[in-house]
């Protein structure tokens, strides 16, 4: 349930919850067109463009600086997946690099005066659910249906429910760690507003610096490892 | 007697809140710890500075995540409070 407003005191302390745009019936249940998808929705125009830009008129040797910073990226992402996750998850790079262009790109929408979508359980939650996804899918390939079965009575039968609880504990937290540390920007800048009224100079910047720059980049950063290492430790193959 | 049952709920939930979050203390503590330790790893072994940042990063995040779980709690009971619609 998306709410429009999520506190406004008397005082003057307000926090929203994302906009609902607009919202249709479809097939009796109900969608609603928040903020959230808008603004995520900019972000992926601006993802296309610059991959659109960034891309044309590849040379084998690099010419334009413009390719230098293309291949410097692509390389940034290579090195990660290869040191994290090993060689042979080599096709996962395409997904890591646009998991985390999009969440960072995600985080620092607040910059521009818009509402974050990462600041949005739901949004955090679609991430995650992805990542869930990959795990089982990984671990149902590696291991096939014996493996798969297996690693839920791993170490003894009796540890079934833990390791079931642990798999979905896993999803939970990484919603959580992104949309807290998302959400704690936006209450502590609505606060820090508030209490300094018409003096609100300077101070903002500094919590902004943190919460809307250094934390994005860095809880992007570390969506992105944390589900590569859930996802490669999810491999039970023979090894 | 509708509005001091409300008054008391809400108040208490306030306290919780703030009791919620007193988690703070164990990733500040973890966090230090995680801290100190790859400064010293980096002092015994600065050539692997890189690796020991980057796991040091992802023990910060993991450790962060109680914390976060309290600061939900604490949201939770401030903002989208569950206990007055029981009155």
């Amino acid at each position: 349930m998306p709410t429009a407003l999520m506190f406004a005191s008397e005082s003057g302390i307000t926090v929203n919850g994302p906009l609902v745009v607009a919202s249709f019936d479809l097939f009796g249940i109900t969608f609603n067109l928040t903020e959230s998808i808008i603004v995520q929705w900019i972000v992926m125009l601006i993802l296309l463009i610059v991959v659109l830009v960034i891309s044309r008129n590849l040379k084998v040797v690099p010419e334009t600086k413009r390719q230098a910073a293309a291949e410097m990226i692509v390389e940034f992402f290579r090195s990660t997946v290869d040191g994290t996750m090993g060689a042979k998850y080599g096709r996962h790079i395409p997904y890591f690099a646009a998991l985390f262009c999009f969440i960072m790109l995600n985080n620092l929408m607040g910059l521009l005066g818009l509402r974050n979508p990462t600041a949005d359980v739901s949004v955090t939650g679609a991430f995650a659910i992805i990542t869930f996804c990959m795990v089982q899918y990984n671990k149902a390939k590696t291991g096939k249906f014996k493996g798969f079965m297996k690693s839920f009575v791993e170490p003894m039968p009796f540890m079934l429910p833990f390791n079931i609880i642990g798999e979905f504990a896993n999803p939970l937290a990484l919603t959580l760690r992104l949309f807290g540390n998302m959400i704690a920007g936006t209450v502590i800048g609505a606060l820090i507003y508030f209490a300094l009224g018409h003096f609100a100079v300077g101070i903002p910047a500094v919590t902004s610096l943190y919460f809307d720059i250094f934390s994005a980049v860095m809880q992007a950063y570390i969506f992105m490892m944390l589900s590569m290492s859930y996802i490669s430790s999810a491999d039970c193959g023979d090894e | 007697m509708e509005i001091l049952a409300k008054g008391i709920v809400l108040g208490l939930s306030a306290l919780g809140a703030g009791t919620a979050m007193i988690a703070g203390l164990g990733p500040g503590i973890g966090e230090g710890y995680c801290g100190g330790k790859a400064v010293e790893a980096i002092g015994r072994q600065p050539e692997a500075s890189g690796a020991i940042t980057r796991t040091m990063i992802i023990g910060d995040a993991l450790a962060e995540t109680t914390g976060l779980y309290a600061l939900v709690i604490a949201l939770l009971l401030l903002y989208a409070n569950p206990l007055i619609g029981k009155l």
